[in-house]
């Protein structure tokens, strides 16, 4: 049970470390965000992106062996990345609810 | 006219990807279906929907199953042309090895052996002096299932993702292994052509024309998925190497290998040959305890997945019993001899050496022996995004040339545009279209493996040929409309699949998610509805440009007839 627990953690971490990383591009701010202007602040965003890759690899560790939790860890990155770039495209709005508003204001 | 190297990249990108990308297309999809090819077995064959078991107790239930086994027939066959004279009866034949085989997955256990025969080689350097023989048990009762019953998944799709069940000359084989090197290669040159690979590593825009938005979907489904696509690709050619692509140790290093068999037997004292002299066989079931205790003492999950016998019956019998690979990513291991008419232990296998540990790691992420349900089905997630790439990869090629295809009269664009949609749609509505048919024909039907196999290669024959007679607006610079033809045609099949699961077995969803939950058949069903909805979706979508292309037919046609009046 603790197992499923820690995936289900992972996962989330690593769809949250991919917004994030999507959202540090102009491009893809702009479409969540059309009213905000700019990009606020790209590098603390980028910095948050990669902690929270490193907190689902943390994650994956904690459910499986390493042999495995590192398989688990690469793929459930190519889902979450997809996710993203999915919801960008057709649901850009889902995007606000999980980048909180410590981005959205000016560094 | 290749003055640099992106563009030479692209140029090897276009054609080798177009060439090998329909084999390609085989391997992800197939490849896909084959995470789950014991549970698509269990949905073909009815009889067989049970929990699965352990490893049953050799000494009672194995033994007599071992005593009815039967060369293989084809294997007879085959062998009766490489020796001098003709073959003894086979019933008079001699097990000399035997095997159990089995995983977490499976409920049904698979059985095999070799069989001695007396006759001498025609070619004296053929070593291969034995018959095999397979069945498949059902270990709650120790009966032997009837061998008409294809197992569609781990006997079809699975062999279909690499071997494309073209086994003349291993053909297949070799063919899917020069797909995957020139995988490898394309993932290569994908990269230096496509500059941007962080830029555009989550965009999508489905908004653009049909060529951005396909190049959209192609780059990002092969930039993200990247690390699977190499590594499958990878070790796909790492798990074949040593005995199909590159079998050195059988041929220029043959004498080498011999002398290290030799030594090798040696040194770990598991003889190589038989003494000639008869030997009972002690209980296996007390070298299973045995071999269980030493594993407990490792603190090791403990479940049988391999026994092997060597030298049946003769006094260099020796019992092999590796462990299952349930818990971890290399498949079975931890090995302990037995000696087989004493029981008593000869050797435990030491820890692996790292480049084996490696070697090991690579072939188990690919094949998954363990026990992980949800990176199945990330593999399956991923393997759907490779089918994704090639198959926008073909919608690109066709896009990128069908105007000026049309203003040359070329007919290139048709047919490598008929060509895709019979290796997109037309390979799901086979596979499909197989499941119907296992569900149709009766169950005691004689052969009843080899008419579903026909149904698969009909329907395939038929979604080209449809694909093909429906492909004359493409060379016009239009859409073909056998896409959304195919596609309505996949959706009505697959629900038919499902409904005809329910009628024929009376196992529908609510029974087996909810009242009599058997994961494997409800996950068969829902995976079928789920493709159904995709294919309406898909043929909803692709609804517009071929409405669009009538109008503009009609508007056309109307401005002629205008012109005469």
């Amino acid at each position: 049970m603790t197992e499923a627990i820690w995936l289900v953690a992972a996962a989330m971490a690593a769809v949250l470390s991919m917004s994030w990383l999507a959202l540090a591009y102009e491009n893809h701010w702009q479409q969540v965000f059309p009213q905000t202007g700019t990009l606020p602040n790209r590098s603390r965003l980028k910095l948050t992106g990669w902690a929270f890759l490193l907190l689902s690899a943390v994650f994956c560790l904690n459910a499986d062996h390493p042999s495995m939790a590192v398989l688990v860890w690469v793929m459930l990155l190519t889902v979450a990345a997809f996710s993203v770039a999915m919801m960008l495209s057709h649901r850009p709005g889902l995007l606000k609810m999980i980048c909180p508003p410590l981005f959205a204001a000016r560094a | 006219m290749l003055n640099s190297l992106r563009m030479s990249m692209g140029w090897v990108h276009t054609w080798m990807g177009l060439v090998l990308g329909f084999v390609l297309m085989i391997c992800f999809f197939f490849g896909a279906l084959s995470v789950f090819d014991r549970e698509i077995d269990r949905w073909a064959i009815p009889d067989t929907r049970f929990e699965p078991q352990p490893m049953p107790s050799f000494d009672k239930v194995l033994k007599p199953v071992f005593e009815q086994l039967q060369p293989d027939p084809v294997d007879m066959a085959a062998t009766e042309r490489r020796v001098v004279g003709s073959l003894p009866d086979p019933e008079t034949l001699k097990l000399e090895s035997l095997f159990a085989y089995n995983t977490h997955r499976d409920p049904v256990l698979l059985i095999g052996g070799e069989f001695a025969i007396p006759n001498e080689p025609i070619d004296p350097a053929d070593d291969h002096q034995h018959v095999h023989g397979r069945a498949t048990v059902n270990p709650a009762t120790g009966e032997l299932l009837n061998d008409d019953a294809l197992k569609i998944g781990s006997d079809w799709f699975y062999p279909m993702h690499f071997s494309l069940n073209l086994n003349w000359m291993m053909l297949g084989y070799w063919i899917v292994g020069l797909a995957a090197l020139v995988m490898l290669a394309g993932l290569v040159s994908g990269v230096i052509i496509h500059r941007k690979i962080f830029r555009e590593f989550f965009t999508f825009r489905p908004w653009k024309n049909l060529f951005r938005s396909s190049l959209d979907l192609h780059n990002m489904t092969g930039v993200v998925a990247l690390p699977f696509h190499f590594f499958f690709a990878f070790t796909a050619l790492v798990i074949f190497a040593s005995n199909i692509y590159l079998p050195v140790t059988h041929t220029t290093l043959k004498p080498l290998h011999e002398h290290h068999e030799m030594l090798e037997a040696a040194r770990t004292g598991l003889p190589h040959e038989p003494s000639g002299v008869a030997a009972p066989l002690a209980s296996v079931d007390a070298m299973v305890a045995e071999a269980k205790r030493r594993w407990a003492e490792r603190d090791m999950a403990g479940d049988v997945g391999f026994l092997t016998i060597n030298h049946l019956g003769d006094e260099n019998a020796y019992v092999s019993i590796y462990r299952a690979g349930s818990d971890r990513v290399a498949l079975v291991g931890e090995g302990i001899h037995f000696d087989a008419s004493t029981g008593e232990v000869i050797r435990e296998e030491p820890p692996r050496s790292v480049v084996s540990s490696i070697d090991e790691f690579l072939t188990g992420l690919h094949l998954q022996h363990f026990e992980h349900w949800m990176l199945r089905w990330l593999y399956v997630f991923g393997g759907l995004l490779g089918a994704i790439c090639i198959a926008t990869g073909f919608v690109l090629f066709v896009e990128k040339r069908k105007a000026r295809h049309a203003r040359n009269g070329s007919q290139g664009s048709r047919i490598v545009d008929a060509l895709a949609v019979t290796t997109v749609t037309g390979m799901v509505l086979a596979a499909v279209g197989m499941l119907v048919a296992n569900r149709l024909l009766p169950a005691d039907l004689a052969g009843k493996g080899q008419w579903e196999q026909t149904a698969f290669w009909s329907v395939w024959g038929l979604a080209f040929l449809h694909a093909a007679l429906r492909s004359s607006p493409v060379a016009k610079a239009r859409h073909n409309p056998a896409w959304r033809e195919q596609s309505l045609l996949v959706g009505l099949m697959s629900l038919s699949a499902v409904g005809l699961n329910w009628v024929t077995t009376g196992d529908h969803l609510i029974k087996t998610v909810f009242t009599d939950t058997y994961w494997a058949v409800a996950g068969v069903d829902l995976s079928l509805i789920v493709t159904a909805l995709v294919a309406f979706y898909a043929a909803a979508k692709l609804r517009a440009p071929v409405a669009a292309q009538q109008k503009e037919q009609a508007v056309s046609r109307n401005k002629q007839v205008n012109a005469y009046d």
